[in-house]
């Protein structure tokens, strides 16, 4: 029997839609499989390491942890101590702070008893010049600390000042109100140095979130499950992604991007290429597109290596504004590198990121929202012209749904078989209940930043970062 | 009941196949949520009796050895000591509690020594848990021969080192890397025979742990390096560079200036670096020689040699580059000249505070 027009697009958008979704499906769950046996594996391999060995080597490698700084004085103080109290042997500190508008620099200042010092800085990225110069302390015990002040030029601009004032081999780039554990630096220096017959380009660690936990003097005393249910959905949400996403993409030499919390680089590389790009914001993940690019393009063997340890902590957006902004300034910044970078994309010649990383990305990142959207308003749609086949869509949503718990509920059996950092009574069922709220609290709101993201892309660009408050985790 | 049931599958089993798909995989998925919730719930409770039985275990065992090392020497006594280590012969049959007992030993060996230490080192023997250990070496689960190793090197038992030294190119490098330690550990620089047979890599990381070890011991002899200093593995090069340095192994000057020339850059750029530690002045003439052949890596490495290095005969060949491109090497230049000044009756002269010098290409001063 042949069918009318409408109801043959009807057809094709109904096989559209349940199509993307089957992809979408399988592909969490192929990642979740080959994340699975990474992880066990990991652990395997890892119960042999002892890092102590490699902390007290004069002739461990030399890494540069470089924080910049823009209005942090509220929490200046205590964000450097916890980085200068890092166990690691061999590094220093380069805060840059970014032209604050705030007492930023006065309190290092007076902190750490910095005096401005003639200090030669090889230009090998542009960067904003100096504004009150290079400071540094007369206190031998803070004698790791180095503190730039510059005039304004955004995140980007300050790391890349960063890596024009380090002299050591590797950069560790990070946001200074993180709260790095003391031996991330030897967790994160070790696939660097293990490789043998490839060279790592940098590595990224998970990134967990401190909102409620107990810190103080720069150290985490104690891990509490928030209330705030913002918060508690993007708990699941980094679990997800850091434990069953990024280890499989590891497995497969295909990460796309380290977060800019923490990520550590081999600094040649990363000069090489330019350094970080000014004109995105999302340039965390432009810079690992960039190396990787260059080193396809060199035809060089590499990796960007993941650590799944818990090494960083870091306070989430515990509002809808803030969390929405932030969510926003994701999307642009992965619109900004996958179109830069378009020329990988389904091109064989750069291997697993042309034919693999980028096609992902593209599909389940950059338009999975966009035909989620195109979803709604089709549904709608089918509903006002009498339609829908009820039962079809009922199900259809219920399907998703559980299958979104079940996904979240696996996450927290695989944090409870690595990790277990959630170890006080009552937090498991809390995580339970927030696999069930989560896909009602929390996709909505992202769901909605990602299409307000695309909008200010395409029709707003004047909007750069948006706004991101921090309470300070210490007065947690 | 039973009849709205028998409705509700009829209907279903006349609908649509994508319905009766879409509620199979609903049912299945609520199935699967329901187990997993009860399998976390006793995970989690596992987990935290685990570590209760743990420390209970721990508790007990540490009592037992302790009764064990300090009971005196009648029949009694030791009737009460063959008590026990039947007792940790019986409890180590657990795999959980072989591993707490181990550990338990090797915490109390660690915190003292001499004739105490001994004996727990015999009660490992006598309790036959070093015939578990080595009976491992023959596993084929690599993780498995990897833990006995490191069992074996923490006891420090010397007598497997000919069955564990026939695993050194093991193709596992987590298994190679205990061996590795399991030899310096035991036998210091003769254990580094390993070096004359490796066929794998030696990582960066596995060196550093490998000098690490040997830095915790004092006066130990070193051995002689130069045959290593000639091998075809390219780590083994590399440490044996290291080894070289740490331990000021002036004699093997030749066989560092050999590799002066050596295929791989990286050694080449490291037998550089090892020059200025052990001042191998014949070095800086081999390496003017050829400078502009090099690449600018080397030559930035003969520059940072040269800061330690140079003498006055050297200014100018130095002050050729004191335009140089490169920031590197211009940092060097003016760090050697301000080391070594010309005076006003044109006599050089060393000087041994440097201050700063600014040039203004490429570079900012921060001031």
């Amino acid at each position: 029997m042949m069918l009318n027009l409408p109801e043959q697009l009807i057809n094709f958008f109904d096989y559209i839609f349940f199509g993307f979704a089957i992809a979408a499906i399988s592909s969490y769950i192929i990642l979740a499989i080959i994340s699975a046996f990474e992880t066990v594996n990991y652990m395997k391999k890892n119960s042999f390491v002892n890092y102590t060995e490699i902390l007290s080597s004069s002739i461990s490698p030399s890494i540069s942890i470089i924080a910049p700084a823009y209005n942090e004085s509220l929490n200046i103080v205590e964000n450097v101590r916890s980085l200068l109290s890092n166990h690691y042997v061999n590094y220093d500190v380069i805060i840059i702070n970014d032209g604050s508008k705030d007492d930023t620099l006065e309190k290092l200042i007076e902190a750490y008893d910095l005096v401005k010092v003639d200090y030669l800085i090889n230009n090998q990225v542009a960067t904003k010049p100096l504004r009150k110069g290079v400071f540094k302390s007369t206190n031998p015990a803070f004698e790791k600390l180095i503190v730039v002040d510059k005039e304004n030029g955004g995140k980007a601009d300050a790391l890349n000042l960063g890596l024009n004032i380090s002299t050591n081999k590797y950069v560790a780039c990070i946001d200074v109100d993180c709260l790095l554990l003391e031996d991330s630096l030897q967790k994160m220096i070790k696939p660097f140095l293990e490789a043998t017959d490839h060279k790592v380009i940098a590595a990224g660690g998970v990134i967990r979130i401190a909102n409620s936990c107990i810190i103080k003097d720069g150290k985490l005393l104690d891990i509490n499950f928030p209330k705030n249910s913002i918060v508690r959905g993007q708990i699941l949400e980094y679990l997800r992604a850091f434990l069953l996403g990024r280890m499989a993409w590891s497995k497969l030499n295909g990460l796309l991007v380290i977060s800019g919390a923490f990520g550590l680089f081999d600094k040649k590389i990363a000069l090489e290429v330019g350094g970080y790009d000014t004109k995105t914001v999302g340039e965390d993940m432009e810079i690992i597109v960039r190396m990787r690019r260059y080193m396809e393009e060199k035809k060089a063997k590499y990796k960007v290596a993941y650590i799944p340890d818990p090494l960083c902590w870091t306070e989430a957006p515990d509002n809808y504004k803030i969390f929405i902004s932030q969510r926003n300034r994701w999307t642009r910044g992965t619109i900004e590198t996958l179109k830069k970078h378009k020329k990988i994309g389904f091109n064989p010649k750069y291997n697993s990121l042309g034919i693999l990383s980028y096609p992902y990305w593209f599909l389940f990142e950059r338009l999975a929202p966009i035909i989620e959207v195109l979803g709604l308003f089709y549904f709608l749609l089918l509903i006002v012209t009498n339609n829908v086949v009820w039962d079809y869509a009922v199900l259809f949503l219920i399907v998703a749904y559980l299958f979104t718990v079940l996904f979240s509920i696996i996450t927290i059996i695989a944090e409870e078989l690595t990790y277990h950092q959630y170890t006080k009574r009552g937090m498991g069922k809390q995580l339970i209940k927030t696999a069930f709220t989560e896909p009602i609290l929390n996709h909505p709101f992202i769901l909605y930043a990602a299409i307000k993201g695309n909008f200010d892309y395409y029709f707003n660009k004047s909007i750069k970062w948006g706004e991101m408050t921090r309470k300070g985790m210490s007065s947690n | 009941m039973v009849e709205l049931l028998q409705n509700i599958v009829e209907a279903l089993n006349n609908s649509h196949p994508i319905i009766q798909f879409c509620t199979y995989l609903s049912l299945f998925f609520i199935a699967i949520i329901i187990l997993l919730v009860i399998y976390l719930k006793n995970l989690r409770d596992r987990l935290r009796i685990k570590g209760r039985i743990e420390a209970t275990y721990k508790k007990k065992y540490e009592a037992e050895l302790i009764e064990y090392l300090y009971a005196d020497d009648d029949k009694n006594n030791n009737l009460q000591q063959q008590q026990i280590i039947t007792y940790f012969k019986k409890s180590s049959e657990n795999r959980l509690k072989r591993k707490l007992i181990i550990a338990t030993f090797l915490k109390l060996k660690n915190e003292i020594s001499g004739e105490t230490s001994d004996a727990i080192q015999n009660l490992y023997y006598q309790t036959g848990l070093i015939d578990s250990a080595t009976s491992k070496l023959k596993s084929k689960k690599w993780d498995t021969v990897a833990r006995a190793i490191r069992e074996l090197t923490l006891f420090e038992i010397k007598e497997a080192h000919d069955e564990i030294i026939q695993l050194i190119n093991h193709p596992k490098k987590e298994v190679r890397n205990e061996i590795q330690k399991y030899l310096v550990k035991l036998f210091r620089f003769d254990g580094l025979e390993f070096l004359n047979v490796l066929e794998n890599p030696l990582s960066e990381w596995d060196q550093i742990q490998l000098l690490e070890i040997l830095n915790k011991f004092n006066n130990l002899e070193v051995p002689d390096m130069n045959n290593w200093l000639q091998s075809t593995n390219n780590s083994v090069l590399s440490f044996t560079l290291k080894l070289a340095k740490i331990y000021n192994q002036y004699g093997v000057k030749d066989e560092i200036i050999a590799l002066f020339n050596h295929a791989d850059i990286q050694i080449r750029i490291e037998a550089i670096n090892v020059v200025a530690h052990l001042g191998i002045y014949e070095a800086v003439a081999v390496l003017k020689e050829d400078y502009f052949t090099r690449s600018l890596d080397e030559q930035i490495a003969f520059f940072k040699m040269m800061e330690e290095m140079a003498v006055p005969d050297d200014i100018p060949f130095v002050r050729d580059h004191i335009e140089n491109e490169n920031f590197f090497i211009r940092i060097s230049v003016m760090k050697i000249l301000n080391l070594i000044t010309v005076d006003d009756d044109n006599t050089f002269k060393i000087n041994t505070t440097a201050t700063d010098f600014t040039i203004d290409k490429d570079l900012t001063i921060a001031s």
